[in-house]
């Protein structure tokens, strides 16, 4: 009797023990808040090796700082300045009255694109548009079509539409500056008209656990063309970039720069390779963070930028520009007019 | 389907007094009527998923659920069946108060119980059941990790002990039931995996033997069948307490709600074989 007694009691044991799976909790207080925030980056950010960051370096100089009697702009401020140690434009920390943005991945460089510049002298305002897109035949016979933002799915009407409508062009300019980015699969859409077969798009990898060397295995990933009947496009292409091309738009980069026929122009595109993940705070900020690292069809990291195609590299004079002239857009279209044979 | 008839019949007393009868006595084959239960469950929810933030969500959860139970026909004294179907919804919000999370979870289970009367009034039962899980916790606050998918196929352990008695001059059948699985497969994604990298096509590591130790799932329910007449209202309460640990990510889940709804007890009967007057009811539960 004594012995079932025992083993009741230890599978009761057992049972309790099992069903306590904890995850840490902070105390919603400065102290706590930075504390949860500290060890949220410190279990889940993926590129502390790539930018050689001492996290326990970072938190001996920021924790001093915060003290219980401090305000929660104070704290923000603290946390905020903590997080641009990671100078990754995928880290927010938000609040209800500000959002930390780490801006100098950008803020640092020209910006090497005006929008009005295009619109008002090279197409004189009479241009297309369809959702975000807009394109339209440069006097050179380019085809033009600037994606502002990867937000959103592109419609594979709209695709056929642009595409169908620049058919007659000997070559196509995709103007991705300062597109911030936006969809994985809007990428995909794009891709897959200037592809042929299968082609490896990347690798995507992923922290598999809370240390920092923790990561899976880059996983290959793979595009296809588009379905049968959809409109292709075969000729010469160049995808214009400045440091604003970023994360999706610099993943489309990446994998553009591969594809035969494509050249990169411009400046280096600014990064932004580690698929986010959220999180928040005891007080109820939202994080943002880098987490699964994305890599190029050669498996190298692009998270500091993409260089353009060699002997492509090319900045926005801004003495030109005044006069209308937008030397990136000038210098690509030099590139595909050169490069397309003329019958 | 044509020639069946669902007739709500019988009496608690009576299926008890039938169902007390020794099997060897039978010369027709008994009948076994089907104990079914609509229940509606409302209450509060705590669900905390690492994968999605480290804070507990506290709020309402809502359900439907669907219960019945039948003497089996191999050995209809000692042998139940027991089939349980329940959807069920959460809403929660976090200490701050500025974001909410939603949970949605759908079960299936089916189970055979072995049965003693220890006493006239008292039935213990124990057995086994197999059963499907699968639900998502939802967090539209999140950019690329803002859904948590939970599906499961697990063995379990159930008991019950129910006890009938009256309470002035109505029947009442108390009973208690608690289950647990003890073994089977559920999903997890890895740490920081995005379910992007999952339609890419990385199935690695989703995978997990479960066992109390890594995926504790345990379910109590208490219910009081009051009986007027042929249909009874069922009073209870349901608890439920999870807590999974795999690829390093926590989800701990406890909900208690109060149960209300109708149970009673019915025959399916076919023309081509009419009821005999000699056929024992042996009821499942009641």
């Amino acid at each position: 009797m004594k012995q079932l007694r025992l083993i009741i009691l230890s599978i009761a044991s057992l049972l309790l023990a099992a069903s306590c799976h904890e995850i840490p909790q902070y105390a919603d207080n400065p102290r706590g808040n930075f504390e949860a925030l500290w060890r949220t980056i410190d279990e889940h950010y993926c590129f502390f090796r790539e930018k050689n960051i001492d996290w326990n370096d970072v938190y001996s100089r920021y924790s001093p700082m915060i003290s219980d009697k401090m305000t929660a702009e104070e704290l923000f401020d603290v946390c905020a300045s903590m997080l641009d140690e990671l100078r990754d434009g995928h880290v927010n920390l938000s609040s209800s009255f500000n959002t930390s943005y780490y801006r100098k991945w950008w803020s640092d460089y020209p910006q090497n694109f005006n929008n009005r510049i295009i619109e008002k002298h090279y197409f004189n305002f009479n241009y297309r548009q369809t959702g975000s897109v807009i394109y339209g035949i440069l006097h050179e016979n380019i085809g033009y079509m600037r994606i502002p933002s990867l937000a959103y799915s592109i419609g594979e009407g709209n695709l056929d539409n642009i595409l169908y409508y620049l058919r007659t062009c000997d070559g196509l300019i995709i103007d991705l500056r300062d597109n911030g980015g936006g969809s994985m699969t809007a990428v995909e859409t794009i891709v897959a008209r200037f592809i042929t077969s299968r082609t490896l798009a990347g690798y995507i990898s992923h922290k598999n656990g809370p240390a920092h060397d923790d990561f899976s295995e880059p996983y290959p990933y793979y595009y296809n063309p588009a379905q049968q009947g959809r409109i292709m496009w075969g000729k010469p292409v160049a995808v214009l970039t400045n440091r604003s091309t970023f994360s999706a738009a610099n993943n489309l980069v990446s994998i553009m720069k591969l594809l035969p026929d494509v050249k990169i122009v411009g400046a280096t595109t600014g990064g932004g390779s580690g698929m986010p993940f959220s999180s928040e705070l005891p007080n109820g900020w939202g994080i943002r963070f880098s987490a699964a690292p994305v890599l190029d069809p050669l498996g190298q990291t692009t998270e500091f930028g993409i260089e353009p195609t060699e002997g492509c590299a090319v900045n926005l004079d801004p003495q030109a520009a005044i006069q209308g002239r937008d030397t990136i857009l000038d210098f690509a279209i030099n590139l595909l007019c050169n490069q397309t044979p003329r019958l | 389907m044509k020639r069946l008839l669902l007739l709500s019949a019988l009496l608690l007393t009576a299926a008890i007094s039938y169902a007390r009868q020794p099997a060897a006595a039978d010369s027709v084959a008994p009948l076994r009527p089907v104990t079914s239960a609509y229940m509606l469950e409302a209450g509060s929810s705590s669900v905390a998923d690492s994968y999605l933030s480290p804070l507990t969500y506290r709020g309402w959860n809502a359900a439907f659920a669907y219960e019945r139970l039948q003497a089996m026909k191999f050995d209809p004294d000692n042998w139940v069946m027991q089939l349980n179907a329940r959807i069920g919804l959460d809403r929660g919000r976090n200490q701050a108060r500025n974001a909410a999370t939603w949970r949605i979870d759908a079960n299936f289970s089916w189970g055979m119980l072995h049965r003693w009367k220890p006493l006239p009034m008292l039935t213990l039962a124990v057995g086994g059941s197999t059963g499907i899980d699968a639900g998502c916790i939802y967090n539209p606050r999140n950019s690329n990790n803002p859904a948590s998918a939970k599906l499961a196929w697990t063995v379990n352990a159930t008991a019950y002990a129910a006890c009938n008695l009256t309470i002035g001059s109505l029947p009442v059948t108390l009973r208690y039931q608690p289950t647990l699985p003890l073994a089977g497969i559920f999903f997890s994604p890895e740490y920081d995996e995005l379910y992007y990298e999952i339609y890419l096509g990385n199935h690695d590591g989703l995978v997990h033997f479960a066992w109390p130790g890594n995926r504790f799932a345990m379910t109590n329910l208490l219910t009081a069948d009051l009986h007027f007449g042929a249909t009874s209202l069922r009073l209870g309460y349901r608890g439920y307490t999870f807590s999974s640990k795999a690829n390093a990510l926590v989800t701990n889940i406890h909900t208690h709600a109060f149960v209300i709804g109708l149970s009673g007890e019915w025959l399916s009967l076919s023309r081509r074989h009419s009821l005999s007057r000699d056929a024992r009811i042996i009821s499942a539960l009641y």
